[in-house]
């Protein structure tokens, strides 16, 4: 289970581009028929070889639109016949230029065959029009840069970023940490709140544990701590995966993220303050439930109320921000998440989520004492 | 703290009740009821389905609070709360409720260190009951895949293992074969006459009979007798014990067992669906 959010970001990160790179060479690696109609350039004809395909030419038979398919549609998506994978036509018109060319490739979408040579086709369309043009260019004295290029960027925008490469890593951890703590907060709880309520009730061994001298408080908080500690795990272990399959696709390069000891103690905090609310909320709902089932399918969707708000403050503008927004139950978190990462300590700011989100756990945690009194804790469904 | 038996000349009470009612919505459980309970006796309470047996059990485990009147426990001869006997108090409840990923001995140890003893004293109390039970041999195996009658010895063993003056079993026999069922009752017996207080519920009034010092009699939440079997059957002016049972219930069993509460927005909209004389059902 702890290994799960440790290796999810790496699966997405690196294991998925690994594996579509090696389903697009194993595309890459079949023989693909492209029929040419019309004439085919030597240019163009020498920008194919090499790209894995057979051509066949033909004569162009169309008079209209290149694009309009006409009879040709049958003998690309019936899959019979001449095995051709695409068509490109090709019309020669005339023009001041030195070459210029209408053409179409007609291919069928739905066939990963067929988009393939349309793929390959049209890359080598589009290396020979580079040198058509150059071609041109050069005809009347002109480089590529004067042509299309005339006001350009003078050496690598990046260096003229005053931000250091910490304040950049800062700033992107505030735009997904906020996202990834509230959903693995909630949604590793979820297992754990359930089995240690509901799921007792329904084997019965809730009456027995109650009967003992132990408080129904210390009970409580046994089973609170157990679940914050699985979801604590579950969240360190995600932003761990999350962290290094980001470095590994940077090369090594991530720079660590600027932030201050002040700055990680206000994110700790946060994380904290969330995790209680967060984990008390679902123990007392779970609380509630007569049965595993019933408690699951309450606490399941109400993982977007927790959701839904900490991906909307994602986007809320911090310069300027309204005080209001820090006494908002979740929000006021995740704008405290952002602000610790982005290195902003507003005072006003930080007194007004830590108030709000300590009263807030605080009712949490009263509510949870509350249903855990309850006298049907006793009583099951099953 | 150890509880004597004997105050004086006396029998000591460990346990009172004293007008109880307890109530669940519009069901009532239990009707102003009132029974001591003493050191040293066994009782069987006995009663059909919804009589209020386990709702009794589980006010004197202090697991529901009395709708109205009092359930205290007895210490020194001054009134406690009953919070304050659960360490003097072992209780199966009728699920047994045992942890499937732990070997019966995990299970026991795990409530002994709930009630503050240690693993030493609690393996050796263990032991000895275990031996009694024939079970010695199955403490270390998980309880996953037990038999009804093998869980029911380890809850048993559970109740026992830190030592209670007061043992409080909901249905012990039930659905146990006949040899465990006999075990069960001879170490209630042998627990007897050690002098512990057994109180038990059962439908059973054979066994009743056969194990208990005293039976109680509870009918539609009210004690309809309370006394050694002789008194019982002597009071209903029967030779058998059943038959007293039966002239003693005389009247038509409750159909309505005790509901859970129901929550105040879902009794709402029953009773608004109900006053018309419709029917949620």
């Amino acid at each position: 289970m702890i290994l799960v959010p440790l290796l999810i970001f790496p699966a997405i990160f690196i294991a998925l581009p690994l594996f579509l790179q090696g389903e697009a060479a194993e595309l890459s690696s079949y023989e693909l028929t492209v029929e040419v109609q019309g004439e085919l350039p030597e240019d163009l004809s020498s920008h194919l070889d090499g790209r894995n395909l057979i051509i066949i030419e033909t004569d162009l038979l169309v008079n209209g639109t290149l694009s309009n398919p006409g009879g040709d549609a049958e003998r690309l998506n019936s899959g019979v016949g001449d095995d051709i994978h695409a068509i490109l036509r090709l019309r020669e018109i005339d023009s001041n230029a030195s070459q210029s060319w209408y053409y179409a490739i007609l291919s069928d979408s739905t066939d990963e065959l067929s988009l393939e040579a349309k793929t390959r086709t049209l890359d080598a369309i589009l290396t020979w029009e580079a040198d058509v043009i150059n071609a041109t260019l050069a005809e009347n004295n002109l480089t590529r840069d004067e042509a299309f290029d005339p006001i350009h960027w003078d050496g690598d925008q990046d260096d003229a970023d005053v931000a250091s490469g910490g304040d950049l890593a800062a700033m992107g951890l505030a735009m997904f940490i906020p996202l990834v703590v509230a959903m693995w907060t909630t949604t590793a709880a979820i297992q754990p709140s359930i089995d240690l309520t509901a799921g007792e009730r329904e084997r019965g061994t809730m009456e027995a544990l109650l009967c003992t001298p132990t408080a129904r408080s210390d009970l409580l908080f046994g089973k609170w701590l157990a679940v914050a500690t699985v979801a604590c795990v579950s969240v360190l272990g995600q932003m761990a995966g999350l962290l290094f399959a980001v470095n590994f696709l940077t090369g090594g390069g991530l720079e660590a993220p600027s932030i201050s000891t002040g700055g990680v103690l206000l994110l700790l905090l946060s994380v904290i303050l969330f995790a209680i609310f967060v984990v008390a909320i679902e123990l007392a709902v779970a609380v509630r439930a007569h049965s595993v089932r019933e408690a699951g399918s309450i606490l399941g969707p109400m993982v977007l109320i927790f959701i839904g708000p900490t991906l909307f403050a994602q986007f809320v503008n911090l310069q300027g921000i309204e005080l209001w927004w820090f006494v908002l139950p979740i929000f006021n978190i995740t704008l405290a998440m952002r602000e610790a990462l982005m290195g902003i300590y507003d005072p006003m700011h930080i007194f007004m989520w830590v108030t709000t989100s300590l009263a807030y756990a605080i009712g949490a945690i009263w509510w949870a004492s509350k249903q855990f009194n309850r006298e049907d804790l006793v009583e099951s469904l099953s | 703290m150890t509880i004597d038996l004997w105050v004086g000349d006396m029998v000591k009470t460990l346990l009172k009740v004293s007008d109880v009612t307890k109530s669940f919505a519009d069901v009532t459980a239990l009707s102003t009821v009132s029974v001591d309970f003493h050191a040293g006796e066994v009782v069987g309470l006995v009663g059909g389905n919804g009589a209020g047996k386990t709702t009794l059990l589980r006010l004197l485990c202090g697991l529901y609070q009395p709708t109205s009147g009092t359930v205290q426990g007895v210490v020194d001869e001054q009134p406690v709360d009953i919070h304050r006997m659960r360490e003097h108090v072992g209780v199966v409840p009728e699920a047994t409720g045992l942890y499937a990923r732990l070997t019966a001995w995990e299970n026991i140890r795990y409530h002994s260190r709930l009630n503050g003893i240690d693993d030493d004293m609690a393996w050796t109390r263990t032991e000895r009951f275990a031996k009694l039970l024939n079970f010695d041999h199955d403490l270390h195996r998980s309880t996953r895949g037990f038999s009804r009658g093998m869980r029911q010895k380890t809850a048993l063993l559970r109740a026992l293992s830190h030592g209670p003056e007061i043992l409080l079993l909901d249905e012990p026999t039930g659905g146990l074969d006949v040899t465990s069922a006999r075990m069960v009752r001879k170490l209630v017996r042998k627990l007897g006459d050690e002098g512990g207080t057994v109180i038990y519920s059962t439908h059973n009034l054979a066994e009743a009979q056969q194990v208990c010092d005293r039976i109680i009699i509870i009918h539609n939440g009210t004690i309809r007798a309370d006394g050694a079997p002789e008194e019982l059957m002597s009071s209903a002016g029967r030779d058998d014990l059943e038959e007293a049972y039966v002239a003693l219930t005389d009247d038509v069993a409750r159909t309505d067992a005790p509901a859970e509460d129901e929550g105040r927005i879902a009794r709402a909209w029953r009773r608004m669906l109900t006053r018309g004389g419709g029917s949620v059902e």
